[in-house]
C-alpha cells in the first residue's frame, strides 16, 4: 500500500514537474514577448515609472522565490546526505553534474549578456547618437525659432505703426483693418492680430492657410508681450493640423496711453509640424531614456539574473527529478533488501519501469517468492522436527525416570564398548559415581579384579538378542555382592558397531533372606524337636542325682561320679535350653511396633550402659542430629547393643568405639565403628546368617537378629573397613517408619 | 571615539543641511480654515532639473500635518493631508504643465514657461487653505508639521527605498470660531 501510493506519488510529481516547466517555458515566453514587445511600446509608456517599479520589484520577488526554491531543494540534498539517505550521493553528483553543466554556460552567458546590455545602452547614450538627436532638435526648435523671431520683428514693426493711431476711433479701426490685410499679404503670414494690450480689436487670416478660427492666443501671452515687449507660443489650431507658431510684439508705452499688441501667426503645415513634433518628442525620448538609463540596465540586469536563476532552478530541478527516477528501483530494492533481511518475505516491489532495472525487480521478487516458499517449507519441516524432538525428549524423560527408578541395574554400552548410560541402581550396585561410569571405555571403568569379571560377561563376538542370564558374585567395597547378569546385544545401526545392555539384579538381600528364612525354620525346628526332650533329660538326671543320694549301699566314688555327670547334664541342658529358648525368640520374634523415637537419646541411653565397660577401651557417641524416628525403640536399642557388644568383643585396650548418628534426608544413619581386629573379607557375607560366630562361644544369633530387625525396618545394614582399622557397621532406616519387610 | 563621533555628528548635520528641507512654514487662519505657507530649498538639483527636461512627470508630495499643541499626549493629530506638485515638460511648445493636487483632488492646473516660475510654482505653497477645524477649541493652540517627500531612491540599484525631508513644524495659532 505504501509502495503503491509512493509510485502514485511520484507519478504525480512527474505531471506536476511537467507542468511546471511547461509553465517555465511560458514564462520565458511571455518575457522574451515582453521584451520584443516593449521596442513597439510608447516611450511614455516604456519609461513609465510605475511599469519600471512593477517590474522591478516583480524581478526582485520572482528571484527571491527562485532562490528560496533552489536552496530548499540544495537543502534537502545536504540533509538526506547528512543523514546517509540511500542514493543521497547519487543525487548530489547528479545534481551537481547537471547544475554544473548550467551553471558555466550560463553564468557565461549571463556576463556576456550584461555586459553586452550594458555597452549596448551606453551606445545608445554615445556621442553620435546624442550628437543626432541634439542637431535633429536644435533643427526642429530652429525652425519654430526662426519663423517665430522673423514673426516677432514684423509684429514689433506693425505695432510701432499702429501705435500712434487711435483705437478707439471707428474709421482709424476701418482704415487699420485694410492696412493689417495688406501687410498679411505683405508678409505673408498665415494671421496678423491687432490687440489694444489684452483687448483684441482686429485680426487677418489667410483664407488659404487652412486656419478655419481665430486661435486662442491666451490673455497671458498677451500680458507677456505687453509687459516685455514680446512673446511668443507654439499652439494647436483648431482643428488640429499643422502647428501654429505664434510671435507677438508690443510698441513702446507712450505717456499714458496702452500698448498696442500685434501678433502674427504662421501655420507649419501638418507634415512639417509632425515631423519637427517627432523629432522633438525623439530627442526628449532619448533625454527621458538617458535620465532612466540606470534603472533600465538594473531591470534588465534583475532580467538577466532571473532566466539565468530560472535555468538553474530548472536544471537542479532536472537533475532532482532524473535522481529520482533513477533511484526510485533502487531505493525500492533496497528497501526490499531490507525487509528481507528483517524476514518480511511477503513483501514485492513494484516499479513502473520497462527497461532493464525491470527485469532485475522481477528477478527479486522471483528470488523473494522462492524465499518465501522455501521458508515456510523448512518451517513445516522444523515444525515436525520440533514436535517429534519433543516426543523423543518426552519419551527420553519417561525412559530415564523408568531407569532411575528400576531396582535393576542398567548400563549401555556402545559398539566401542564405551559406557553411554548407567541408571542410578547400576551406580549404586557397582559403588561407582556416574562420572566413573559413564563416557569412559569398559576397561578403564572395570579395571579392578572383581568388576573385571563382570566387564568379562560382555565380551564375546556380537550377535543379535539376549544372552542367557549369568550369576555372578563380587566383592565390592569389603562386601559380597551377588547380581544376575543379564547382557542384550543391540541391532547394529547404519554399519556402526552394535551396542550392548547390561541388566544387573542385586541377589544379594534376596538370597540372603531366602537363607534367613530357611535358618529361621530350621530354628524354629531345631527348638521345636530339641525342647522338648530336654526336659525330660533333665528331670531324668535330676532324679538320678537323688537316688544316688538316698543310696547307701553304692560304691564310695560313685555319688560323687553321678553328682558330676547330673551337674553336667543339667548345665548343658540349661545351656542347650537357652540355646533353644534363643532359637525359639528368633523364629518367633514379632514385627516392629513403631513409635516416633529420638534416636540421639536413645544411643545415649545405651551408651550409658557401656561407660567404662572395658578398661581400655573407650566407648564415645559422634555425629549426632538424627532427630526422631518411627522405630520400635526395644528393638533398636537391641540392634546397638548387639553391634556394641561385638565391638567391645572384638577391641582390645587401648581401643576405641564410636557410635554415631546422622541424617540424610527421611534416613537416619547409625554406625557402630571399633577399632578392634575387624573382619575378614570372606566372613562378611556370613556376618548376619544364624550361628555365625569366630567368638568361640555364643549362639551366633547377635548379628542375625540385628539384620532381622534391621530389615523389617525396611532399612540396610552394611560391614565396611574402619580407617585405620577396625570394622564399622552402618545402619540405615526410614525416618518416617516403613516396616514390614 | 568622542572625535569620531563628533565628525559623524557633523557628517549627518552637513548631509542634512544639503538634503532638500522645508522653510519659512507658516500658519495663518482665516475664519475656522488653517492657510499654510512654506518654501522648499534643495529640492531643485540637476538631477531633478535633467528628468523635468526630459518631458518625465516629476514632482514632490508634500506631507501635512495639523497639530493640537500638546506636548504631553500622543493624541495631538487632527487631521493629514497629501499635496502633490507634478510638472512636465512639452518640449514642441517649450512649456510646463504644473498639476497641483490635494489628496487626490486637483486644485490648479497652470503653464508657465521659464524655469524660475516652474520652481516657484514647484517649491512654494502660499496661503494655501489646507484644513479646516469645525469645532475649534479657543483654549488649544494648533500648529502644522510638514515635510516633503522625494522621487523614490534606490539601493543596491533595484531596491526601492522612500526619501523624504524631516519633519518642521510652524507656529501655533489660536483658532476662535
Amino acid at each position: 500500500m505504501g509502495l503503491k501510493s509512493h509510485f502514485e506519488r511520484r507519478r504525480r510529481d512527474t505531471r506536476w514537474v511537467v507542468a511546471m516547466l511547461a509553465l517555465l517555458l511560458g514564462l520565458l515566453t511571455f518575457f522574451y514577448y515582453l521584451v520584443q514587445r516593449g521596442r513597439d511600446l510608447p516611450t511614455t509608456l516604456v519609461t513609465n515609472q510605475v511599469l519600471l517599479f512593477v517590474l522591478r520589484n516583480a524581478n526582485a520577488l520572482l528571484i527571491l522565490v527562485i532562490l528560496f526554491v533552489l536552496v530548499r531543494n540544495l537543502l534537502k540534498l545536504w540533509l538526506e546526505r547528512r543523514n546517509r539517505a540511500l542514493g543521497a550521493r547519487f543525487k548530489t553528483k547528479l545534481v551537481a553534474t547537471y547544475v554544473g553543466l548550467a551553471l558555466v554556460p550560463v553564468l557565461a552567458l549571463f556576463v556576456y549578456a550584461s555586459e553586452l546590455l550594458q555597452g549596448s545602452i551606453d551606445r545608445w547614450f554615445s556621442g553620435s547618437l546624442r550628437g543626432v538627436l541634439e542637431q535633429s532638435f536644435a533643427i526642429a526648435q530652429e525652425l519654430q525659432q526662426e519663423i517665430a523671431e522673423r514673426d516677432s520683428r514684423d509684429a514689433g514693426r506693425l505695432a510701432r505703426q499702429v501705435q500712434p493711431q487711435d483705437l478707439a476711433d471707428p474709421r482709424a479701426r476701418e482704415a487699420l483693418a485694410r492696412r493689417l490685410a495688406a501687410w498679411r499679404q505683405e508678409l505673408d503670414a498665415d494671421l496678423v492680430a491687432l490687440y489694444d494690450e489684452t483687448e483684441f480689436v482686429h485680426a487677418v487670416l489667410d483664407p488659404s492657410s487652412g486656419l478655419e478660427d481665430l486661435p486662442e492666443v491666451g490673455r497671458s501671452f498677451l500680458l507677456e508681450a505687453a509687459e516685455s515687449g514680446r512673446a511668443q507660443r507654439v499652439v494647436v489650431p483648431t482643428g488640429g493640423r499643422g502647428r501654429l507658431i505664434l510671435s507677438g510684439a508690443a510698441s513702446e508705452r507712450p505717456t499714458g496711453q496702452r500698448r498696442v499688441v500685434v501678433a502674427v501667426g504662421t501655420l507649419l503645415d501638418p507634415a512639417t509640424a509632425e515631423r519637427t513634433a517627432r523629432l522633438i518628442e525623439a530627442y526628449q525620448g532619448y533625454r527621458q531614456l538617458e535620465v532612466q538609463k540606470g534603472q533600465f540596465k538594473a531591470s534588465y540586469l534583475l532580467m538577466f539574473v532571473l532566466v539565468t536563476l530560472v535555468i538553474l532552478l530548472a536544471s537542479s530541478w532536472l537533475g532532482l527529478f532524473l535522481a529520482r527516477r533513477l533511484m526510485a528501483p533502487i531505493q525500492a530494492l533496497a528497501e526490499g533488501t531490507r525487509k528481507i533481511s528483517s524476514g518480511d518475505l511477503d513483501h514485492r516491489i513494484e516499479v513502473d519501469a520497462d527497461d532493464e532495472m525491470a527485469g532485475v525487480v522481477d528477478s527479486f521478487n522471483a528470488m523473494t517468492e522462492e524465499l518465501a516458499r522455501n521458508r515456510a517449507l523448512i518451517e513445516n519441516k522444523q515444525r515436525e522436527l520440533l514436535d517429534a524432538n519433543r516426543r523423543l525428549d518426552g519419551e527420553r524423560a519417561r525412559l530415564s525416570a523408568i531407569l532411575a527408578n528400576l531396582a535393576a541395574g542398567v548400563i549401555a554400552l556402545d559398539g566401542e564398548a564405551r559406557v553411554v548410560a548407567a541408571n542410578g541402581a547400576a551406580q549404586r550396585m557397582l559403588r561407582q559415581r556416574e562420572e566413573e561410569l559413564v563416557g569412559r571405555r569398559l576397561a578403564e571403568a572395570w579395571a579392578d579384579p572383581e568388576r573385571a569379571r563382570l566387564g568379562a560377561l560382555l565380551g564375546g563376538a556380537p550377535g543379535a538378542g539376549a544372552r542367557a542370564p549369568v550369576q555372578v558374585s563380587l566383592v565390592l567395597g569389603g562386601e559380597r555382592r551377588t547380581f544376575e547378569a543379564k547382557v542384550t546385544e543391540l541391532p547394529a545401526d547404519g554399519g556402526q558397531p552394535a551396542g550392548r545392555i547390561l541388566v544387573l539384579e542385586d541377589l544379594t538381600e534376596l538370597i540372603r533372606a531366602q537363607k534367613l528364612a530357611a535358618w529361621t525354620e530350621a530354628a524354629r525346628r531345631i527348638a521345636h524337636e530339641i525342647k522338648n526332650p530336654l526336659t525330660p533329660i533333665r528331670l531324668s538326671a535330676e532324679r538320678l542325682r537323688a537316688r544316688s543320694r538316698e543310696h547307701e549301699g553304692a560304691p564310695p566314688a560313685l555319688p560323687a561320679l553321678v553328682e558330676e555327670a547330673v551337674e553336667i547334664i543339667v548345665r548343658e541342658v540349661g545351656t542347650m535350653q537357652g540355646l533353644v529358648d534363643e532359637f525359639s525368640r528368633y523364629a518367633r520374634m514379632t514385627g516392629p511396633q513403631l513409635a516416633a523415637t529420638p534416636i540421639d537419646r536413645l544411643v545415649q541411653e545405651v551408651l550409658a550402659l557401656y561407660r567404662e565397660v572395658k578398661p581400655g577401651v573407650e566407648v564415645v557417641a559422634g555425629g549426632g542430629g538424627a532427630g526422631e524416628a518411627w522405630v520400635d525403640a526395644e528393638q533398636i536399642r537391641r540392634v546397638l547393643i548387639n553391634l556394641i557388644d561385638n565391638a567391645v568383643e572384638a577391641t582390645a585396650a587401648p581401643g576405641r568405639i564410636e557410635v554415631s548418628t546422622g541424617r540424610r534426608a527421611d534416613t537416619i544413619t547409625l554406625a557402630v565403628a571399633d577399632s578392634g581386629r575387624g573382619v575378614a573379607p570372606e566372613d562378611r557375607d556370613k556376618l548376619f546368617l544364624p550361628f555365625f560366630s569366630r567368638k568361640g562361644r555364643g549362639t551366633g544369633m547377635g548379628l542375625a537378629i540385628v539384620h532381622r530387625i534391621v530389615s523389617e525396618h525396611a532399612g540396610t545394614i552394611r560391614v565396611g573397613d574402619n580407617a585405620p582399622r577396625g570394622t564399622v557397621f552402618t545402619v540405615e532406616l526410614p525416618a518416617g517408619g516403613r516396616a514390614g519387610a | 571615539m568622542g572625535v569620531i563621533r563628533a565628525l559623524l555628528l557633523v557628517g549627518l548635520a552637513a548631509a542634512a543641511a544639503r538634503g532638500p528641507a522645508i522653510r519659512d512654514l507658516a500658519i495663518a487662519r482665516s475664519g475656522v480654515q488653517i492657510l499654510i505657507s512654506f518654501q522648499l530649498v534643495g529640492g531643485f538639483d540637476r538631477e531633478l532639473s535633467a528628468r523635468l527636461d526630459s518631458g518625465l512627470p516629476t514632482g514632490f508630495v508634500y506631507d501635512l500635518e495639523l497639530l493640537r499643541d500638546r506636548k504631553r499626549w500622543s493624541d495631538a493629530l487632527l487631521e493629514r493631508s497629501r499635496i502633490e506638485v507634478v510638472a512636465m515638460y512639452n518640449a514642441v511648445t517649450g512649456e510646463y504643465l504644473v498639476n497641483t493636487k490635494q489628496d487626490g483632488r486637483l486644485l490648479s492646473s497652470r503653464t508657465v514657461r521659464e524655469r524660475r516660475e516652474l520652481e516657484a510654482a514647484m517649491t512654494r505653497l502660499q496661503a494655501q487653505p489646507v484644513f479646516t477645524v469645525d469645532r475649534p477649541s479657543p483654549e488649544e493652540r494648533y500648529l502644522v508639521r510638514a515635510r516633503v517627500e522625494l522621487a523614490p531612491g534606490e539601493v543596491l540599484g533595484f531596491i526601492p527605498v522612500r526619501r523624504t525631508s524631516s519633519w518642521v513644524e510652524s507656529n501655533k495659532v489660536r483658532i476662535r470660531g
